[in-house]
């Protein structure tokens, strides 16, 4: 049988860092993968990035924010809180008239 | 018989080798260099883009073989009669993939700085769904209200 770690895999992955000047960049992405014995399924997306100015010991992580995900999870938990205070509402209001 | 069976194991060995190599080649969109670009440099500023990508899929496989009965009409004492048989298999199998744009790495020399890439398409679609969603359940509560 195989085991969950086999299945879905979840890893950072760092790639092939760029010089420019004395600027280095490494960009960071986050692979999730799941494994099944006739298909498989693969989700990578750009996390960070590492800066390093003229030595290694100087980094900086900036994150890659995903704007158009952030919308559209922000609209998704707006509706669903919408959604529980109409329903919270109608039934205080039933409450009451019973 | 004998011969069916080996021709469909054969089958389901090729069907398997097909399907790793298909699995093989669609994992390659975990590597790193699927979400990050080629630096491209035009003056002093070198850009690199990250995108998101999902690629999924599956493949199967199926087989059967028979016997035809053997007919007994006609069939003269001490002749045996021989059985056919045969038998076939098929794959099937199907994926798809997809990316979006989602940042620009900017190196310049004011530094280094991410642009963010808007997908407005999406936004708008997702406001529409939302108002929508809200508008119905608006309506029902209201209804629910009145009786």
């Amino acid at each position: 049988m195989a085991r969950l770690k086999d299945v879905i895999q979840w890893q950072t992955i760092s790639s092939s860092p760029v010089t420019v000047g004395d600027v280095t960049v490494t960009p960071q992405s986050q692979a999730l993968a799941v494994h099944w014995p006739f298909g498989g399924f693969v989700w990578n997306r750009p996390v960070a990035i590492l800066v390093e100015r003229g030595g290694p010991r100087s980094g900086e992580r900036i994150r890659v924010v995903d704007v158009t995900r952030m919308v559209q999870l922000g609209l998704l938990g707006f509706s669903l809180v919408f959604s529980i205070a109409i329903l919270a509402k109608s039934v205080r209001r039933k409450e009451q008239r019973a | 018989m004998s011969s069916t069976l080996d021709n469909m194991v054969q089958s389901v060995d090729k069907y398997q080798e097909q399907g790793q190599e298909w699995m093989e080649r669609l994992l390659a969109a975990a590597q790193p260099g699927a979400v990050f670009g080629e630096a491209v440099t035009s003056g002093s500023y070198t850009i690199i883009t990250a995108s998101e990508i999902a690629a999924g899929g599956g493949f199967g496989f199926g087989f059967g073989g028979g016997e035809s009965p053997a007919s007994t009409s006609g069939e003269t004492p001490g002749e045996k009669q021989e059985n056919t048989g045969g038998g076939g298999g098929g794959i099937g199998g199907g994926g798809g993939s997809s990316g979006r744009p989602v940042a620009a790495i900017v190196i310049g020399p004011e530094g280094v700085r991410i642009e963010p890439v808007v997908d407005v398409t999406k936004i708008a679609l997702a406001v529409f769904t939302t108002a929508g969603a809200m508008w119905i359940m608006l309506g029902k509560m209201r209804s629910m209200s009145r009786r």
